[in-house]
């Protein structure tokens, strides 16, 4: 066994020489585990693309002071193994740096995985629990925008049009149970009143009741935290019982199936949204039009798809950002050979980007914020003539 | 506040009717095999998306479950080939006529363009046999197994058809045109035309299964296999056939009842369980035995939870279910009152 490897070694220290004499740099690995199958599959699969597209681009690059190496799983939706793969890419991979996961559950699993090995971690999942508190959460980053960022952005809406009394409905699972934690937060910080909270679940006939409800506390605007089908359903129980008021949805309703199902009695709908979705309707002025005009266009001629959606642009994300951080981190004289302290040095470098444009937004990271996107990030869309178009131009 | 009791009145009796098939259907099922069918359900799912296949011009996965069912079903007949090599070759061949006249429809079908309730026929002969094909898998290798067994296995039935539902169609919804756009004004309420469609099939389909049920020859056997089993097989009936037929009209009911929902909540995967066991709430009022109590169920279930997600939306499935629990109790008396 200690034959084997040290055999090993050797080969290793060899190919490494080997390497470093052609190009005479280091090399930086970058792991990441998406959801390629199961469940999560139509964001995972994106979101590997993004990165397949993120290694062609890099390979050509001579600019950055390593070259990279891009080592990708798939956890197949399943926490266990994202569990499994993060650990191999640590102990068998050597990566500086992890790229996981998809979904909520798979990036709470491996959490204590890479704090114990000491590897930074940047996420790809919704959830706000994923890097808060941050002071547990030293090694986790993570790019997507959360449901809290958005619904401060569309409670701002209503405070600037007088909106002071609103209604909440929501899914009763645990996505409506982020929407509603969060929703009371916001709507507290604001100094808006919640009239009224209503609840129904995805597989519900009948949505008048609640929307009776609603309407019968006659709030100045009504947030609907739920996805399509229920969402467009719940949006016309509340047209057919009267209700006129302005009507608000998170980022889960931005989707084609919204429209779809609720056709004409969405118009006028407000939803939260990321950039990438009204990109092309932001003024010039905008520094995410640029950065996000090219990334769709090569993602859309790479992988020969009509429109990008949100979620390739949140891994791209995630590796340009390990990669700037790793190129500040050599700059700032780390090595990446020492492989455990230019773990922690990417680390903290992490922390140190600031006012960098992606395609999720514009990031600051800091000690204290692992998010790292404001209201610089988010935008509101309406649906007009069944279409998303860009409600706010900032 | 008259208005708001009104309006929750009328909603809860549409509501309720929604479920008024599937309690039809459990019932049908129940009397006549003893199988307390939880996958009912998703006949409804299979139901809908095979309409909103139809109608958007699409091949319905159904038929594939269908064409793969029949084709387990003569595997199954295998034993028989030594035996009796021209009955099985009869049946093999009866079924391969099935699929391809299932699969010739289709095609007519969708190069025709039907029209919604032609398509809606269509989808009912896809569904229909599917629940013939799971009695034959589920129910006729063991006749003779207790109520809780078959219980069990419907679980898995529900799971095993929702799984495929998924596999087929995706997790995204489809939206279906309605048979008649728009509704009218009773009062302060708005019921949809769709909500009367359902009403009007509801109250055909009830009309129909007990003109069937007492004025035909295969009825009377369904009527009889449904009290008392081993007296009907003496007399000659074949109860397995009649159990056949009775998961065959329930399939055919319920997916009906998808049909019907799918333009008021679009057709999805999971469309159909919940919609199932509400329906059971309502059939255990009348014992899963009793038409018209389970009718009166429906809608107590209908009315209940309309009123519920009113005063206390996110506890009103939880009052629904817990009206099995009264129900229970009314009919232990009641027995007992009987017995004595």
């Amino acid at each position: 066994m200690k034959k084997i490897s040290v055999a090993a070694a050797c080969a290793a220290w060899l190919m490494s020489a080997l390497a470093a004499g052609a190009a005479d740099k280091p090399e930086l690995r970058i792991g990441s585990v998406v959801a390629m199958t199961g469940p999560a599959s139509a964001l995972g699969l994106p979101e590997k693309n993004a990165l397949e597209l993120l290694q062609e681009q890099i390979a050509s690059d001579t600019s950055l002071p390593f070259t990279v190496k891009f080592i990708t799983y798939d956890d197949a939706s399943d926490p266990t193994k994202a569990v499994n793969n993060v650990r191999k890419l640590i102990t068998e991979d050597n990566v500086h740096v992890v790229i996981c996961c998809t979904t909520t559950p798979t990036s709470m699993a491996i959490l204590e995985t890479v704090t114990q090995a000491k590897v930074p971690n940047i996420s790809l999942a919704l959830g706000q629990s994923v890097i808060e508190p941050v002071k547990d959460r030293y090694w986790i980053f993570k790019t997507p925008s959360t449901d809290q960022l958005q619904i401060q952005v569309l409670v701002d809406d209503m405070v600037k049009r007088g909106l002071k009394k609103i209604a909440f409905l929501g899914l009763e699972d645990s996505f409506g149970e982020g929407g509603w934690v969060a929703l009371q937060a916001v709507a507290k910080a604001k100094g808006v009143e919640i009239v009224a909270a209503e609840r129904f679940s995805r597989t519900d006939t009948n949505f008048t009741p609640q929307a009776l409800k609603v309407r019968q506390a006659s709030p100045g605007a009504v947030y609907i935290h739920a996805i399509p089908p229920s969402s467009a359903l719940v949006h016309q129980a509340l047209k057919r019982v009267g209700y006129t008021g302005p009507i608000y949805h998170s980022g889960g309703s931005a989707n084609n199936a919204f429209i779809s199902i609720g056709k004409a009695d969405v118009e006028g709908a407000l939803l939260g949204t990321t950039p990438v979705l009204v990109y092309g309707e932001l003024p010039d002025s905008n520094p995410l039009k640029p950065v996000i005009t090219k990334f769709a266009a090569l993602y859309e001629k790479r992988f020969n798809v009509p429109k990008v959606d949100i979620f390739p642009g949140q891994s791209w994300d995630a590796g340009n950002i390990a990669i700037l951080a790793a190129s500040n981190a050599v700059k700032a004289g780390a090595k990446p050979d020492n492989l455990e302290a230019f773990r922690a040095a990417l680390r903290d470098k992490l922390e140190g980007v600031k006012e960098f444009v992606a395609v999720g937004g514009i990031f600051n990271y800091s000690p204290t914020d692992h998010l790292g996107l404001d209201q610089r990030s988010t935008f509101i869309s309406v649906v007009k003539n069944g279409e998303f178009r860009l409600y706010n131009a900032k | 506040m008259i208005d708001t009791a009104l309006f929750l009145l009328v909603d809860g009796l549409t509501n309720g009717l929604i479920y008024a098939l599937l309690a039809l259907s459990l019932v049908l099922v129940f009397t006549v095999t003893r199988v307390v069918n939880i996958a009912q359900g998703e006949y409804v799912m299979l139901g809908a998306l095979t309409l909103a296949d139809l109608l958007q011009g699409r091949m319905p996965g159904t038929l594939y479950l269908l064409i793969g069912g029949l084709a387990l079903c003569i595997l199954l007949d295998a034993g028989r080939w030594r035996r009796d090599w021209r009955g099985a070759l009869l049946f093999a061949t009866g079924l391969i006529a099935v699929a391809i006249a299932a699969a010739l429809i289709t095609r007519m079908a969708l190069s025709l363009h039907f029209p919604v309730i032609a398509m809606m026929a269509v989808a009912l002969l896809l569904v229909a046999p599917l629940g013939v094909l799971i009695y034959r898998f589920t129910v006729h290798p063991i006749p003779d197994a207790s109520t809780i067994v078959f219980v069990i296995i419907s679980v898995g039935v529900s799971m095993a058809v929702q799984g495929l539902g998924l596999l087929i169609w995706g997790a995204s919804p489809y939206p279906v045109e309605p048979i008649a756009a728009g509704g009218l004004m009773a009062g302060p309420v708005f019921i949809p035309y769709q909500a009367i469609a359902i009403m009007v099939v509801a109250l055909l389909s009830m009309g129909g299964l007990y003109l069937f049920s007492e004025h035909t020859l295969i009825g009377k056997a369904l009527q009889a296999s449904a009290m008392n089993r081993l007296g009907a097989q003496f007399c000659g009936i074949p109860v397995n056939l009649a159990g056949g037929l009775a998961f065959l009209l329930a399939a055919a009911f319920s997916a009906l009842s998808g049909m019907l929902l799918a333009p008021l909540i679009t057709a999805n995967y999971e469309m159909g369980f919940m919609v199932g066991l509400k329906g059971f709430v309502g059939a255990a009022m009348g014992g899963l035995a009793d038409y018209p109590l389970s009718l009166a169920g429906v809608m107590i279930v209908g009315g209940l939870e309309s009123t519920s997600a009113y005063l206390a939306s996110a506890y009103r499935d939880v009052l629904v279910f817990s009206l099995l629990i009264p129900i229970l109790l009314w009919r232990n008396a009641r027995q007992r009152v009987e017995t004595r």
